[in-house]
């Protein structure tokens, strides 16, 4: 283990480098349509990492929300921008504030990462994958409250939607 | 396993491996070739025509000659389009249907892999194909082409609801069977619910799921009734107006595996795959046979359906998804939940399934009826007027409004 390079190593630098690229494509893109194309990619590259650590059930349901849900990004960047034209206001007056906003999460991400006590390959041996029937177990019954309160929240986002896009009674 | 076990030698993973893509490949090439040469036939019986007569025997080499014509046909980019998202959106559309086999079992023991999420597994991958149409629709830079598009995504991402729900139903169904004497937690994997329906078809229990399940394919598989992504006489052929040869090519063989690939599912978790009706195996040994048959019916069914249903309308389609089929797997799911939690029998599911499947075609001939009544009064009044967006148009008549 030590001194070869296994396949799942293999894969997992495939994938990283994948990442990688795409992300950095997702804030470079100078086209919308482009930068959801590559957030497409990244996002496989999660679920192909999320493959390699055995949680098949996420990497699936990562597929499943994030292809639909980019393809609604699509959409919504070609009804509400110009998408066939170079942005203009990528670089606009927040700059100075995205800018702050992306040191402090990188700044997080690193003191998060640091803080964390990584395991080792002795101690990641203790570490079993969570079957499917824990997680719903414990979705529907410990933690069924924030799982309610989270469906509520979609639902009146849902019904939000309808209601500004709905026509006016008269207007049929 | 499956094709060493078939050629009764030992190889190496990854000549086995190989020789499982070679076999989807052709058998996706040859399922492409007999789908357009049936369904040329079929619709041309059911139009009172004889369809293709002069390509070799009643017309079968018809599809050699089409594949031929695709092939030495020239490939144009128009000079507007985007290039990159032009040229691969093809085989993002491609990809994820040819990665779907996976988990579909033909017989018990010939699959390429039993995938526990088999069902997660076939709607997730099934849904980045989605991705290359809108690709190809922006990236055309054709408005038909971007039209079509965004149809073919609102309607896709709306049928996709009602059938995860409908999916979510049947796998309760299937764990609580397979709970008696199996492992539950086996019930997401296609080849055990199969293998669950030696004596009842899931038809039984679960008849509005089954027919959620088709309405849902179609509109999946822009089919009609449901086709208006690449509706000829609106959107002159879609997201794939600006393609040619080959391209267009994949485009359509993705579109007929899919086709394949949606019916073959109805086949195995609703019709019981590869077992004998009704349990009464006479151990042939012809599963591999029971298999296609099965998928075969349905795939002569769908191909009628063009024929015999006119096209709707995209928001009769939309208000379709949104406020019947929705409700109504809801409610199947909701139903099956409390029958099943406090122990109810299988019959009882049944029964509720098929009182449910009785309201939505009594609520859609309610429908039609209403909507019979006020286009006669649309037409007598305004009869250029298109109308723009209307609530109850679900009905798969022909709308007299327009």
């Amino acid at each position: 283990m030590e001194d070869g390079v296994t396949a799942t190593q293999v894969v997992f630098w495939i994938l990283a480098v994948v990442m990688l690229v795409s992300a950095i494509g997702v804030v470079t893109a100078g086209n919308i349509v482009y930068a959801a194309l590559f957030f497409i990619a990244a996002l496989a590259g999660v679920a192909g990492i999320y493959l390699i650590l055995t949680v098949e059930f996420i990497a699936l349901v990562q597929l499943l929300v994030y292809g639909s849900a980019v393809v609604i990004l699509i959409l919504f960047a070609l009804m509400l921008t110009r998408a066939r034209e170079r942005p203009q206001a990528l670089f606009g007056r927040s700059r100075p504030l995205g800018i702050a906003a992306a040191l402090g999460l990188l700044a997080a991400l690193i003191g998060a990462i640091v803080a964390t006590t990584w395991s080792t390959p002795e101690t990641s041996a203790a570490i079993q994958p969570v079957g499917l029937q824990a997680i719903g177990d414990a979705i529907f019954t410990i933690w069924i409250v924030p799982f309610i309160i989270v469906g509520v929240l979609l639902s009146i986002a849902l019904d939000g939607a309808i209601m500004l896009a709905s026509p006016d009674e008269d207007d049929n | 396993m499956v094709l060493s076990e078939f050629a009764g030698v030992s190889m190496p993973d990854w000549i086995d491996a190989l020789l499982r893509i070679v076999f989807i490949v052709a058998l996706m090439t040859i399922n492409a070739f007999a789908l357009i040469y049936l369904e040329r036939k079929i619709l041309a019986r059911l139009q009172a025509r004889v369809g293709p007569t002069r390509t070799g025997p009643i017309g079968t080499l018809q599809s050699i000659a089409d594949a031929l014509k695709l092939v030495t046909k020239e490939d144009v980019r128009p000079i507007t389009a985007d290039r990159w998202a032009f040229e691969l959106a093809p085989y993002m559309a491609f990809v994820p249907v040819f990665l779907v086999f996976v988990p579909i079992p033909f017989t018990e023991t010939w699959f390429i892999r039993d995938l526990n999420l088999g069902l997660l597994y076939v709607f997730g991958v099934l849904g980045l194909n989605i991705v290359g149409v809108v690709m190809a629709a922006w990236g055309s830079d054709n408005k038909y082409a971007l039209l079509g598009g965004v149809r073919a995504a609102a309607q896709a991402i709306s049928y996709e609801i009602p059938m995860l729900l409908i999916i979510v139903a049947v796998v309760m169904v299937a764990a609580g069977r397979l709970a008696v004497d199996g492992d539950a937690s086996l019930a997401g994997s296609i080849n055990a619910i199969v293998g669950d329906q030696t004596t009842t078809p899931y038809i039984l229990l679960q008849p509005l799921g089954f027919v959620i399940f088709m309405i849902g394919a179609l509109a999946e598989l822009h089919r009609p009734p449901f086709d208006m992504p690449i509706a000829e006489s609106e959107v002159v052929g879609g997201y794939f107006v600006e393609y040619s040869g080959m391209r267009w090519g994949l485009f359509f063989l993705a579109e007929y595996t899919a086709l394949f690939l949606m019916v073959m599912l109805a086949s195995s978790i609703f019709l019981g795959g590869w077992n004998w009706p009704f349990g009464a195996d006479v151990g042939l040994g012809l599963q591999i046979v029971l298999t296609l048959v099965k998928t075969s019916v349905m795939i002569v069914l769908v191909i009628g359906s063009r024929a015999l249903f006119p096209r709707l309308r995209i928001d009769q389609l939309m208000a379709f998804s949104w406020k019947v089929l929705l409700p109504f797997a809801i409610v199947q799911v909701i139903a099956n939940g409390i029958i099943l939690a406090y122990g109810g029998a299988d019959w009882i599911v049944g029964v509720v399934s098929f009182a449910l499947l009785g309201a939505l075609f009594g609520l859609i001939y309610h429908l039609m009826r209403q909507r019979k009544g006020e286009g006669a009064r649309t037409v007598s009044t305004t009869p250029a007027t298109p109308r723009v967006i209307t609530a109850p148009d679900v009905t798969p008549v022909e709308a007299g409004g327009d």
